[in-house]
């Protein structure tokens, strides 16, 4: 903790503090920007509870449907009822965790193209984490519960129930960074917007499926090329039949995509503040 | 109708402007086409079975087909654009202009849909033809017939969403509702013919906006039959009139909300 | 002391261009043209510690684009600038710590907080510790008489007195320069007077730099002692007030004048 008279100081004459104590800093802020986005979502408190519901209703009644394919056959793709509940609860806890937090890196591009980031710009925080906690959706809660409701109806064990919550962080981390990336396009194609959100669409529509049902380069192309593998897939195998080098795949594969979705953030930054989009906002 | 044929003009030229971007939104429309194929190539494990009557290519065209309704038919204005013109009080001056509301709002839907529609018609003959194969006994009369059959499912769908934003007059949210409404289209009705269901469920199925939006006319397009033709047509335009019914009835009433209570 | 010190600022953006009609909407997908545009060139100027200035120029002039390079948002093509010693390119971090700046039509606080919530959050954005926040608040609320509506959510007290809270935000962490672009936007003869006085107030009290754009000739008459105007990307005119007050035209004339002006022209005047 800092003494009260010097801290003045230090914050004036340099804003310069140590690292740990920035660190600590940056996290308190974002926190506290969640915290005041959920509250400002929960103003309206009918529409707040009706959004969330809504998400619950509308995700489980994917399992109609499933219902309805497992009546033709009894195994889909290797998967059987109980798998498929696994992996709509592991995508739904997942896009849900980073909906909550992070929901501004979905709208990135609209930020970038409108020239919104100069406000972020003028702030002495790591710009990033002040625009990605800058927002938050609401019906991401629901999906959030979704998943914890999952678990309450399988018979997982308690080491497993411990692995989905941790699959359900990283395959947050997967999904945000993903996004962060498709988003950080638009700092040199304006059109990529739509693109980029097809990617992301496309991240998702996957994750909802069986992977056994898809072969050979689509395989590989949802593992490389679209992260649903790391991000549903391979925790589901995991879960199912435990397998310690998975795991670590998965760890390894979120950091590294997140390293290189800040990096393009980054360089995308300095891009947008040569005012190379301007275009758009002169 | 001069001055909706004029808006039909401005708002089809605007979204031509736009017509790469839709063109991106393909990527979308054939992952979902993709997953099906696989699915369902996953489901008929041995060839030359039918599900539910349907042999695989018909299974997938039919989803081709919804899907393409689906997506042609997607638009932001009779959804969002209205709600929020009612809930942002832009409603007050929208009702004064001399054209009805609602009409104008079907018709700039209709000028984003003229434009989509046949983008993702040829996207879904290309994939349809290259991915899936032809269908048997699908000819000029069947392509004539259900043409028809999908103008009238799109505008059935315009009707029905902006009746659920026309609640905005009475409710804070909309949305949600929207999504009740997408979901039933969705699940219900895109993934597979009605006649996957369980039997007991199917009259009921029958009953919803789904076999006039989606499943007549993508059934017309997988199957055709005179008299089946017939019995979907007719219950499209029965459709149609109670919808337009509803439609103008409930924005009469919101509209005499407001002047009772000022917004 | 020189608090600003800007040398030869440059700026160019490239722009597309859209023909009119079909046509044009039809051409723009294939064959998009560009145009480019100098916003700012080569504009030399320094602002002393504890000045008023007013920045004004026409619409389109070169106003924000200085702004945002002075405040690191944007990275200049050519020239030197050095805000309180700081080069806004490279360590945008460290300035920010220093400036505030205040944006008339873009709100900074969180309207479903109270003031004094968002004094707060600001606090921790810019790391004062939790006694010495609270002595700020303090001592702000007393200085901009804040206490009547400190803990009303924002979203419902009136204009002026936001904008009144929106100056005492920016104002948390002592900046010694302020940048307000245009403060009085959209607001009442009677509030623009309070803000005003405010602004004086702070600028006595905490000897704060001001830098004031603004359309609002009351706003440059009333506050500040000296005035650049840009046009077409270059300075003007760079005169006090007193010196402006002199000449036989209204502040108001003079203004009009040299915007109908083109820049080149104007240079010579």
């Amino acid at each position: 903790m800092l003494m009260e008279g010097d801290s003045s100081l230090k914050v004036d004459v340099m804003g310069k503090t140590d690292w740990r104590t920035e660190a600590k800093n940056q996290v308190r802020v974002c926190l506290l920007s969640v915290k005041y986005n959920i509250m400002r979502e929960m103003i309206n408190k009918v529409t707040f509870l009706t959004n969330i519901c809504f998400m619950i209703l509308n995700n489980a009644s994917f399992l109609v449907q499933w219902a309805i394919l497992f009546r033709l056959k009894e195994d889909i793709g290797g998967y059987t009822f109980k798998e498929v509940m696994l992996l709509w609860g592991l995508s739904a806890g997942s896009y849900g965790l980073s909906h909550i937090f992070f929901a501004r890196v979905f709208s990135l591009p609209e930020l970038i193209i409108n020239g919104k980031l100069d406000a972020y710009l003028v702030l002495p925080k790591n710009v990033l984490l002040q625009v990605m906690t800058s927002s938050t959706r609401t019906s991401a809660i629901g999906d959030l519960i979704y998943g914890l409701i999952i678990i309450c109806f399988s018979d997982l064990s308690f080491g497993k129930v411990l692995l989905f919550l941790l699959f359900t962080v990283t395959g947050a981390l997967i999904i945000t960074a993903f996004a962060l990336l498709m988003g950080s396009l638009s700092f040199w194609f304006v059109r990529m917007e739509i693109f980029g959100n097809q990617m992301l669409n496309a991240l998702v529509s996957f994750a909802t499926y069986p992977d056994g049902i898809f072969k050979g380069a689509v395989k590989f192309l949802l593992y490389f090329i679209i992260p649903t593998g790391m991000m549903v897939y391979l925790p589901v195998h995991v879960i199912t039949d435990f397998d310690l080098r998975g795991l670590l795949v998965v760890f390894g594969y979120a950091l590294l995509l997140s390293a290189v979705s800040v990096t393009v953030f980054y360089r995308g930054l300095r891009r947008y503040s040569s005012g190379n989009l301007m275009e758009a906002r002169i | 109708m001069r001055k909706y044929a004029v808006i039909y003009r401005s708002v089809l030229m605007e979204n031509l402007q736009y017509a790469a971007n839709i063109a991106l939104g393909f990527v979308s429309y054939f992952i979902f086409i993709f997953v099906f194929i696989n699915l369902w190539g996953y489901m008929y494990a041995e060839p030359g079975t039918r599900i539910g009557g349907y042999t695989k290519e018909q299974m997938i065209w039919y989803a081709m087909i919804t899907e393409m309704i689906w997506f042609g038919a997607r638009s932001g204005t009779v959804a969002g654009q209205a709600s929020s013109d009612i809930r942002g009080g832009n409603i007050a001056y929208l009702m004064n202009k001399p054209y009805h509301y609602t009409l104008y709002i079907l018709t700039r839907y209709t000028g984003e849909w003229s434009i989509r529609l046949p983008m993702y018609m040829v996207l879904a003959v290309a994939v349809g033809i290259t991915m899936v194969g032809q269908l048997p006994g699908f000819g000029l009369p069947a392509l004539f017939a259900s043409a028809v059959s999908i103008l009238l499912g799109i505008t059935i769908n315009g009707v029905f969403k902006l009746c659920i934003s026309l609640m905005s007059f009475w409710i804070e949210d909309s949305t949600p509702f929207q999504w009740l409404y997408d979901k039933l289209i969705l699940i219900l009705g895109t993934v597979f013919p009605i006649e996957i269901f369980p039997k007991a469920l199917q009259p009921l199925i029958r009953l919803t906006p789904i076999y006039t939006v989606c499943y007549g006319p993508a059934k017309l397009v997988v199957d055709f039959h005179g008299d089946q033709y017939l019995e979907i047509l007719m219950a499209q335009l029965l459709y149609l009139a109670v919808g337009c019914g509803l439609m103008f009835f409930v924005y009469g009433k919101g509209v005499k909300k407001l002047y009772v209570n000022g917004g | 002391m020189h608090v600003i010190e800007v040398e030869g600022l440059s700026k160019t953006f490239r722009v597309k261009r859209k023909e009119k009609g079909m046509k044009g909407s039809i051409q723009a997908i294939f064959k998009p043209r560009t145009e480019e545009i100098r916003a700012v060139k080569e504009v030399s100027f320094t602002v002393d510690e504890g000045e008023m200035l007013a920045f004004i120029g026409p619409n389109g002039a070169g106003k924000s684009t200085t702004i945002k390079m002075l405040t690191g948002i944007l990275y200049p093509d050519g020239g030197n600038v050095k805000v309180l010693g700081i080069d806004p390119t490279k360590k945008r971090k460290q300035l920010a710590c220093q400036i505030g700046t205040v944006f008339g039509q873009k709100e900074q606080l969180w309207t479903h907080l109270t003031p004094y919530d968002n004094f707060r959050f600001f606090g921790a954005i810019y790391d004062i510790p939790d006694g010495e926040i609270d002595r700020r608040i303090k001592e702000l609320s007393e200085a901009f008489e804040l206490s009547g509506f400190i803990n009303t959510p924002v979203r419902n007290l009136s204009l002026g007195q936001r904008i009144r809270c929106e100056i005492a935000a920016s104002l948390i962490h002592r900046p010694k320069v302020l940048f307000l672009d245009e403060p009085t936007i959209g607001l009442d003869p009677v509030v623009k007077e309070n803000i005003r006085s405010l602004i004086r107030q702070m600028n006595r009290e905490f000897h704060t730099t001001i830098f004031l754009t603004s359309h609002d000739i009351g706003d440059i008459e009333k506050l500040c002692r000296r005035v650049i105007i840009v046009n077409s990307g270059q300075i003007v005119l760079d005169d006090s007030m007193e010196h402006l007050k002199f000449s036989d035209a209204s502040l108001e004339n003079i203004i009009m004048k040299i915007y109908q002006e083109k820049g080149e022209e104007a240079r010579v005047l």
